[in-house]
């Protein structure tokens, strides 16, 4: 992404950027025209910009590693209830933690969790991992559902408070907020589009730190020893690498990406429930990834969008016209086409990483010559 | 004691139901070789398959075990119909697929929110029971040995033990199942041997997804019927198949009987005072699978076949 120049990107990117852009530019004419709510839309950008760290977490074990982890809506939720459980004021346990402290609790029960699962399941086959990360992350969620003395059960963690309310400034502005130019007021934002800033400039904060470290990590030597335990884990033994250590520090920086996803969500939707953690969340990173192509972080940015694109979409098409099927059910038959059709048609993604494996030095070489 | 007994009586219920579900999953895992995540859908599938066939037949004839022959007949109805779409799918979507058994294990998500949600789309997601008046327990083993065991109970393990020994009968006394066998031992050399493994791949999707829709109808019928009651026990399935050792088909039902009984005794945990509720049978079962899986990756029985 460090070229600006367009003449960098291939035909498909560019495809794929207007395409996006087109969308926006949809978007953007419904918020002018008043048929969407600005906060929604904020609202909608903030949401995908939440799954594409998700891909992005799912990417460092999948992309990367090779590793086959279908406990992402485990890490989410612990991401998601760790810190639901501390800010909280309904919270069982402890409540009223400040909110920056609360992410803090989140990412470490995470990352228990991360080990906990990756020492028993990454020695096993890839399909065995499959199978046991799913357990497992089902075990996370009747655990999470059954101690309603820990976790509130079913019914759920109200009380969350937005994630900058005790911040200096940003927690105690005025609403509606008033923008003066000596004296006169020219422009004024209610209480849901400031939050739903706030939101955005949050999770794209997330979303630069994470590509930027990853970004960093994947071309390291670190990255290559894990590319190679992808294509060949043997190989990479004969090499003397300990590859389970590598496998689990990939498996552990993926779950950390997720839970931190799982952190804004709460303070995003400011509810969190037992369903959040189903292991259609799970799909629906997996279909974000295969579908902007494994290993590909702009290809998370496009499967992030495509995922609010079906959850969202589908609850507007229900309104808008009389289905034979349900919201729910149609996502689900979308999410298991998309799986279908994209591992027939297209496995490697719509964007498959290309730029991500090359040094920008050794791009600009290739461009002198 | 009799609270054991009682357990155990619905330990073997439950491992029945497994045992079809698991059967089938080791077939397809040694046979075509991938983790499918569809087998629980498949049960499901046929499970509503069978319901409806039954809302038509109804009542017909007299009745066997306390069901309705009708029952019986809707039963290979929804068998027949998981077969069916088992094998369509296989020419559909798995067989022109170019790749690996991670790719397979993909797709079959894929395929296994597809069935789910045409039969939410169809059926809705109200939990649905057959029309069948539920039997209190037999009177005389409640009188002799204390445990409460219903007609339905038995009738779900005898028709159990009927598919099984037939499926038994099948794999060691035809040259079908000598065929299938060998096409799970080595698919190589049983195609330069001469046998059709293509073929031999299309019966074991039948088969499998047979055996899973009777596991899916006798779920139904021992609970309710909804759209997620085979996703819900593919894990379980999973666990019976991993511990009983992948491809092996006695080791799946070996594996179904132990999980389905220590899933049914979890209730046991809490009567000694080890706080596990229920809820946790399933996870309880999870975390056996993971720890066979170190111990003996190969499972209890991965060396038969």
């Amino acid at each position: 992404m460090s070229a600006l120049d367009v003449g960098a990107f291939s035909a498909r990117e560019k495809g794929v950027a207007g395409l996006l852009g087109g969308v926006g530019v949809l978007l953007l004419i419904g918020v002018v025209s008043g048929a969407l709510a600005p906060a929604y839309l904020l609202y909608l950008v903030s949401l995908s910009a939440m799954y594409m760290l998700l891909s992005m977490g799912l990417n460092v074990q999948w992309g990367y590693g090779g590793l086959i982890n279908f406990s992402v809506a485990a890490f989410f939720g612990l991401g998601a209830y760790g810190s639901a459980l501390l800010t909280a004021n309904s919270s069982p346990i402890a409540g009223n933690v400040s909110p920056v402290i609360a992410l803090f609790g989140g990412l470490l029960l995470a990352a228990v969790l991360a080990v906990l699962i990756g020492y028993p399941t990454l020695k096993l086959r890839d399909d065995y991992l499959a199978i046991a990360s799913l357990g497992l992350a089902e075990v996370v969620r009747i655990f999470i559902l059954n101690e309603n003395q820990w976790t509130a059960g079913s019914a759920g963690l109200t009380g969350i408070p937005l994630f900058f309310a005790d911040w200096p400034v940003l927690g105690d502005l005025s609403y509606p907020y008033v923008f003066t130019v000596g004296g006169t007021a020219v422009f004024y934002m209610r209480q849901p589009v400031i939050n739903g800033l706030l939101n955005l400039v949050l999770v794209a904060a997330f979303v630069v730190g994470v590509y930027l470290f990853l970004r960093r990590i994947h071309r390291s030597p670190w990255g290559r020893v894990l590319r190679t335990i992808k294509t060949d884990e043997d190989l990479a033994e004969t090499l003397g690498k300990n590859t389970f250590a590598f496998k689990m520090q990939a498996f552990v920086i993926g779950s950390l990406i997720m839970a931190l996803a799982g952190v804004f969500y709460t303070h995003l939707v400011l509810y969190v429930s037992p369903p959040d953690l189903q292991p259609i969340t799970t799909f629906y990173v997996w279909v974000a990834v295969i579908l902007g192509g494994t290993g590909s972080d702009r290809g998370a940015m496009l499967g992030g969008f495509t995922i609010v694109a079906i959850q969202q979409g589908t609850r507007f098409l229900n309104d808008a016209v009389q289905l034979p099927i349900g919201p729910a059910p149609l996502r689900l038959m979308l999410v298991g086409l998309l799986i279908i059709l994209i591992v027939r048609l297209r496995p490697e993604g719509i964007l498959p990483p290309e730029r991500e494996l090359i040094w920008p030095d050794a791009m600009r070489g290739e461009r002198d010559e | 004691m009799a609270q054991i007994l009682q357990y155990l009586a619905n330990g073997l219920v439950y491992s029945s139901i497994i045992i079809l579900g698991s059967i089938g999953l080791s077939l397809v895992y040694s046979i075509a070789d991938f983790a499918n995540f569809a087998h629980g859908d498949t049960m499901t599938v046929g499970a509503y398959g069978s319901f409806v066939a039954f809302g038509l037949l109804g009542g017909m004839g007299g009745s066997l075990l306390g069901l309705p022959l009708g029952f019986y007949v809707s039963l290979l109805v929804g068998m027949a119909l998981a077969a069916a779409i088992a094998v369509l799918t296989h020419l559909a979507v798995y067989e022109p697929l170019d790749t690996d058994s991670i790719g397979l294990l993909i797709t079959s998500i894929g395929v296994a929110f597809v069935y789910r949600a045409s039969l939410m789309g169809i059926f809705g997601t109200d939990f649905l029971q057959y029309d069948i008046t539920r039997s209190g327990p037999i009177p005389f083993l409640l009188d002799t040995v204390g445990v409460a065991i219903t007609q339905r109970d038995v009738a779900i393990v005898v028709s159990a033990a009927v598919l099984v020994g037939a499926l038994h009968f099948l794999l060691q006394r035809t040259t079908l199942g000598r065929k299938m066998r060998a096409t799970a031992d080595n698919p190589d050399l049983a195609r330069v041997s001469g046998i059709r493994t293509d073929r031999v791949i299309l019966v074991m999707w039948v088969i499998g997804s047979a055996l899973a829709a009777a596991g899916g109808v006798f779920l139904a019928l021992y609970s309710q019927l909804d759209p997620r009651i085979g996703f819900g026990i593919l894990l379980v399935v999973f666990a019976a198949v991993i511990v009983g050792g992948i491809g092996s088909v006695y080791g799946a039902m070996l594996g179904g009987l132990l999980i389905g009984m220590i899933h049914e005794l979890t209730p046991l945990l809490g009567d000694i005072g080890i706080p596990i509720g229920t809820a946790y049978a399933p996870a309880i079962a999870f975390v056996i699978m993971v720890a066979v899986l170190l111990v003996k990756p190969r499972g209890i029985a991965g060396d038969l076949t």
